[in-house]
């Protein structure tokens, strides 16, 4: 297992909240937070009398935008919820973690668990809460314990149950572990799998924070952004928004993976340059190789080429000016000589399986993209076929319950922009245009080979139509 | 007798965080642990969880059918689930999974005869940065290499 | 309603009104705008999952908006658009994936003819399939009850089913289980559907061809087939149904004659101050009421005799009787029971004696009461006959000479040995034709689907029948046996009572 107190490589990328200190084997516990000035947001809070709607004009003041993909102002989410119409009122952390690309928020949760709950219970404070949940993904083991371990820390401080550090507050937490669901991750499929439900997403109106969990107002907030609470109640908005940029205050974990020569978790100032993020921080790609492209936030947001990236900085302006988004922070980087169509191929497959099966255009148009995906990977495409993965993802933007189908089209269909040669190739073909490439370094190379020796003309196992089991 | 009767005092404990009400969504975590103690979740697990929280029967089965984690009958000793999203892939994870193919004699879905391992696919489980991954029971495996994956493989009963 | 908030915006340019909380589907269904919809259903709850209701809602500024009519709060000045050309686009790609994994078996399909998927389909789609690749495979006729079947690859997964036995019913006994385009529609493992009084409202609420009642199973095409407005009669809710037979253009020439004449199907009609629009099971087996052997023939003493000289006969007997007893049917319609008031007037609470009995009881297993439809009193018109006469406590006064049973519910045994008894029969089921045996005169009568009626149900609310085919030859319309009777009757009761 990988040691958890590994740090990638933390060069020059700004101003840090979470990655300003060393990691080591007990720096995630109350007693090593506490010495790095943790709980101090929330005794300030509780000590000083701030007022719950102080807290969110706070929160409000500081830009905080969410960090969960959609990058919604947070403050703005919270200001939405009446105090006072008598209802309880729950904070839920969404620490379910699904989207490919992303484990930000496991190095948060693994790493920095106090700073999360402290979030957490901030903003329970600031939205009258008396109950907050942590939805946290069921495979994950690690940031599960920790975690757990530092609720009960929490509560044996007095950091938490009744009457925090002797005030007028009082707040349990649920730690709640999801049993494997992609679709989990949107707010309301998460409320209806806490309430022991089917991970079904729900329609809007009425919004969440009007009719959440159990039909009362609730806000759920991703892990990085509730780990932000204690930096701008501590440190104040003003402070606070001199980190990033104008639009996009404070700093973005960001987790990169695939062909790129140091993957990991980094904390980025907003602002900061992403070719020298990329090139230099990150190292370039493997083996020396040139980039092809960049998923830059997911693999639900548009790919991204060198060109694109050209002068561009990590912020969600500029990641949208450059025509996608910053989404989750979660980078992949693929390496020239990949083949885009088996990638394409590799990312259907997964909305495939993660469609929940509820609306109509998701329900059919992922295995419908999917199969002919698959098609064109066994070298039976149809020239048709690259219109008709343009029609389906346009048939599914904007009009599903959730935005699950609407990421898959925006994944496939800026690849096909980009990429369209490649499906050409392999249509006409019938092979592709790459040798079906997907990796640079592949440890497992040797095996593959073998596996191809042993079944000839066959696609590799994890191709395989239909290989989930 | 109730099919979990030893586990109930247990369930009653978790109740206490929650608001009252909130029965119900005890549905998903009673699962989890019925299938952590027995490996599996079978009808008289969901008679007697039925029973005890009052929730209806289409809830239960629903869930069971759409969570991937729950399951409804028993599988091999190790589960090996290897991650075949795209950053594993672009790191591994198809050679990976064919040399588990090939070393376990089995294809991605089955048991071996010997009820030691079951191999299946995942989609992403937040392992991009320490791909090629390999999820055994609960515990993630990550930076895989051939050699590194036969020692695991050896080293579990 | 009249006191309800309203709210004016425009639909498709048109001004129209809401009610404050009222969605676009359903302010547009009031202003007579059908809005295309699968999962919306008037009385269940909104999931919104179907995506054909999608409208577009102009802005002042920018891009119009689209989203689901069904889920959609009408606003004030709001301008809604059902048909315009992207709305018509949206619909077509909907159309396109709700039948990629369809198999479009409308050939062999129950449904067809009156299928919600094949009539968008020629509004909103009309194109063959665009996919290439081959459908996906699910159960097919899925045994759900004994009653219904299931066809998982028909299925759109509405979840109209399962709301309903979440929502109304309350067996809670449907399930969507499973995810993406495996999700499909089943039976909780430890519920009975088949225990659900209500199961077979989930065939006439799906929109497809998915859920089939297995008694109508290949029985005969909508398109050969029409509806009467009826009422049921199997309790005193009186809930208002379609009775579907054989179009007279379609009559059977090969077959049993009698298939023209059968009873193919019962559906509810959708009265909102009887049933809405579900009716219990007891109401799709009509057929196992109305379609028992007749009594045809009118006999006196056993013995055939022409039915003119039976009317006549007990007209004479009932003029003369001292102390005659009339039980009067519950299942008799309020034309019917007005006529018997009429015939009888001055003599009722004199020589004749009237009271209104139970036709029918609860049968075993039925379901006797429940919150939702089905009330104990399994007549459908006591309390249209209890306006003209009082209830019959179920003695019989010693004095009695003439007894006529209306109906059925009263078994011989139950009647003394000595008055001369009148039987008005429909049925010569074997308890009835046991009955009718021991009667000193059986005069046949026409039933319900025979002529047209009223009955009033439990709350006073009066609904409407009609007949659909003639009643067998020989058989009297008990109103027309009562006007028969009525100057006889109506003749000095002492002239007859010295005889």
């Amino acid at each position: 297992m990988t040691d958890p107190g590994v740090l990638p490589a933390q060069v020059g990328t700004g101003r840090k909240f979470f990655m300003n200190h060393p990691v080591t084997a007990d720096s995630h516990t109350l007693a090593a937070y506490r010495a790095r000035g943790g709980y101090q947001a929330l005794a300030k809070v509780l000590g000083t009398g701030i007022s719950p709607t102080d807290v969110t004009k706070e929160v409000s003041a500081s830009g905080l935008l969410g960090h969960g993909g959609a990058a919604f102002p947070a403050g703005r989410k919270w200001g939405v919820v009446k105090l006072t119409d008598g209802e309880p009122h729950y904070v839920c952390m969404n620490a379910d973690e699904g989207e490919p690309g992303t484990f930000k928020d496991r190095w948060l949760l693994e790493q920095v668990p106090h700073m999360c709950l402290e979030g957490l219970i901030l903003a329970s404070y600031a939205l009258m809460g008396r109950h907050a949940f942590i939805y946290i993904r069921g495979e994950f083991d690690l940031p599960w314990r920790r975690m757990r371990d530092a609720i009960e820390e929490a509560y044996a401080a007095g950091l938490l149950g009744e009457r925090i550090l002797g005030s007028d507050f009082s707040l349990d937490v649920v730690l709640y572990r999801g049993a494997g669901s992609y679709v989990c991750g949107e707010a309301s499929a998460m409320l209806a799998s806490l309430e022991g439900k089917k991970g079904w997403p729900r329609n809007r109106p009425p919004r969440l924070t009007v009719k959440g969990l159990y039909q009362k107002p609730t806000v759920v907030n991703n892990v990085e952004t509730l780990a932000n609470i204690p930096v701008i109640v501590g440190e104040g908005a003003e402070a606070f928004r001199t980190v990033g940029t104008a639009k996009s205050p404070g700093t973005q974990m960001i987790s990169i993976s695939g062909h790129i020569a140091r993957p990991g978790v980094y904390e980025v100032e907003y602002g900061y340059s992403w070719e020298k993020f990329l090139y230099e921080d990150c190292g370039g790609i493997q083996g020396g190789r040139a980039l092809k492209c960049v998923i830059p936030g997911g693999v639900s947001t548009k790919v991204l080429d060198p060109t694109q990236l050209a002068g561009r900085t990590l912020d969600h302006a500029s990641a949208l000016a450059a025509g996608s988004q910053l989404g989750s922070g979660g980078m992949i980087a693929v390496a020239e000589g990949t083949c885009m169509v088996r990638l394409a191929r590799v990312i259907q497959r997964f909305y495939h399986h993660e469609s929940c099966g509820q609306c109509t255009p998701c329900r059919e148009g992922m295995g419908w993209m999917e199969r002919i995906l698959d098609r064109i990977v066994r070298g039976e495409g149809r020239p048709e076929d690259i219109d008709r993965l343009y029609h389906i993802s346009a048939a599914n933007d904007g009009t599903t319950i959730c935005s699950l189908g609407d990421s898959a089209g925006y994944a496939c269909s800026a690849i096909l922009d980009h990429y369209r040669h490649e499906f050409e190739h392999y249509i006409t073909h019938g092979r592709s245009m790459h040798d079906g490439a997907l990796t640079v370094e592949d440890p497992f190379a040797e095996s593959l080979a073998r596996w191809h020796a042993a079944h000839p003309g066959a696609l590799a196992p994890s191709l395989a139509a239909g290989a989930h089991a | 007798m109730s099919a979990l009767a030893h586990l109930l005092p247990e369930f009653e404990g978790w109740k206490a965080r929650y608001p009252a009400g909130f029965e119900g969504s005890l549905t998903i975590p009673c699962l989890q642990r019925i299938q952590e103690v027995h490996g599996w979740v079978s009808d008289a697990h969901i008679d007697a969880l039925v029973d005890y929280l009052g929730v209806p029967r289409t809830q239960v089965d629903e869930v069971l059918g759409f969570y991937t984690m729950l399951r409804r009958e028993p599988i091999g000793r190790h589960h090996l689930q290897v991650c075949h999203n795209v950053s594993c892939t672009l790191r591994g994870a198809e050679g990976l999974l064919a040399h588990l193919c090939l070393r376990l004699g089995v294809a991605p879905g089955e048991t071996t005869p010997d009820g030691r391992f079951t191999l299946s696919t995942v989609e992403c489980l937040a392992s991009c940065g320490t791909a090629p991954m390999l999820m055994v029971n609960a515990a993630y495996h990550e930076n895989l290499t051939p050699a590194s994956v036969d020692a695991l493989l050896e080293a579990l009963p | 309603m009249s006191d309800r908030k309203t709210l004016d915006f425009f639909l498709n340019g048109v001004p129209a009104v809401a009610y404050a909380g009222e969605t676009v589907i359903q302010a547009a269904r009031r202003a007579g705008v059908d809005i295309p919809h699968f999962c919306w259903h008037p009385q269940l709850s909104v999931p919104g999952n179907c995506r054909i209701c999608m409208v577009e809602v102009e802005q002042d500024d920018g891009e119009p908006w689209f989203d689901i009519g069904c889920n959609m709060p009408v606003t004030a000045g709001m301008r809604v658009l059902t048909e315009s050309d992207t709305v018509r686009k949206l619909r077509r790609d909907t159309m396109q994936f709700i039948t990629l994994n369809h198999p479009v078996d409308c050939g062999i399909c129950n449904k067809s003819g009156e299928c919600t998927l094949q009539d968008y389909h020629y509004e909103h789609n009309g194109r063959k399939s665009l996919s290439l690749d081959t459908k996906n495979h699910a159960t097919k006729f899925y045994p759900l009850t004994d009653r219904i079947l299931l066809d998982n690859e028909r299925c759109i997964m509405c979840t109209r089913c399962v709301r309903f036995t979440h929502e109304v019913s309350q067996s809670k006994a449907l399930a969507a289980v499973q995810r993406g385009d495996q999700a499909l529609i089943r039976p909780a493992e430890g519920a009975d559907f088949g225990a659900d009084a209500y199961s077979d409202n989930v065939i006439d609420i799906c929109p497809v061809g998915a859920l089939l009642a297995r008694k109508d199973l290949a029985n005969a095409r909508v398109w050969y087939t029409e509806a009467t407005p009826s009422v049921c009669p199997g309790c005193a809710r009186g809930c208002t149904v379609e009775l579907w037979h054989r179009k007279a253009d379609w009559k059977l020439t090969a077959l049993d004659p009698a298939l023209n004449q059968r009873l193919e199907r019962v559906t509810p009609r959708d009265t909102p101050e009887v049933n809405g629009p579900w009716v219990c099971n007891k109401a799709r087996d009509l057929a196992g009421i109305f379609e028992r052997p007749r009594v045809t023939q009118a006999t006196v003493a056993g013995h055939p005799v022409p039915v003119a000289e039976a009317v006549a006969i007990a007209a004479e007997r009932l003029a003369g009787a001292r102390a005659a007893v009339v039980l009067v049917s519950s299942w008799g319609s309020n034309e019917e029971l007005a006529a018997f008031r009429a015939a009888f007037g001055g003599r009722l609470g004199a020589t004749v004696r009237a009271w209104v009995k139970a036709d029918h009881q609860p049968l075993p297993g039925e379901v006797v009461e429940d919150a939702l439809l089905i009330v104990a009193d399994k007549n459908p018109n006591r309390r249209g006959a209890l306006a003209h006469v009082p209830a019959w406590d179920g003695t019989m006064p010693a004095d009695a000479d003439v007894v006529v049973v209306w109906g059925e519910g009263v078994p011989a045994s139950a009647l003394p040995a000595g008055p001369f008894v009148i039987r008005l029969g429909a049925y010569a089921d074997p308890v009835n034709a046991a009955d009718h045996a021991a009667a000193d005169l059986v005069l046949p009568v026409s039933i319900q689907t025979e002529r047209d009626g009223h009955y009033t149900n439990v709350d006073g609310v009066v609904s409407g029948f009609r007949g659909y085919r003639a009643p067998p030859p020989g058989v009297l319309h008990a109103e027309a046996l009562f006007g028969a009777w009525a100057p006889v009757l109506a003749a000095p009761a002492a002239a007859g009572a010295g005889a």
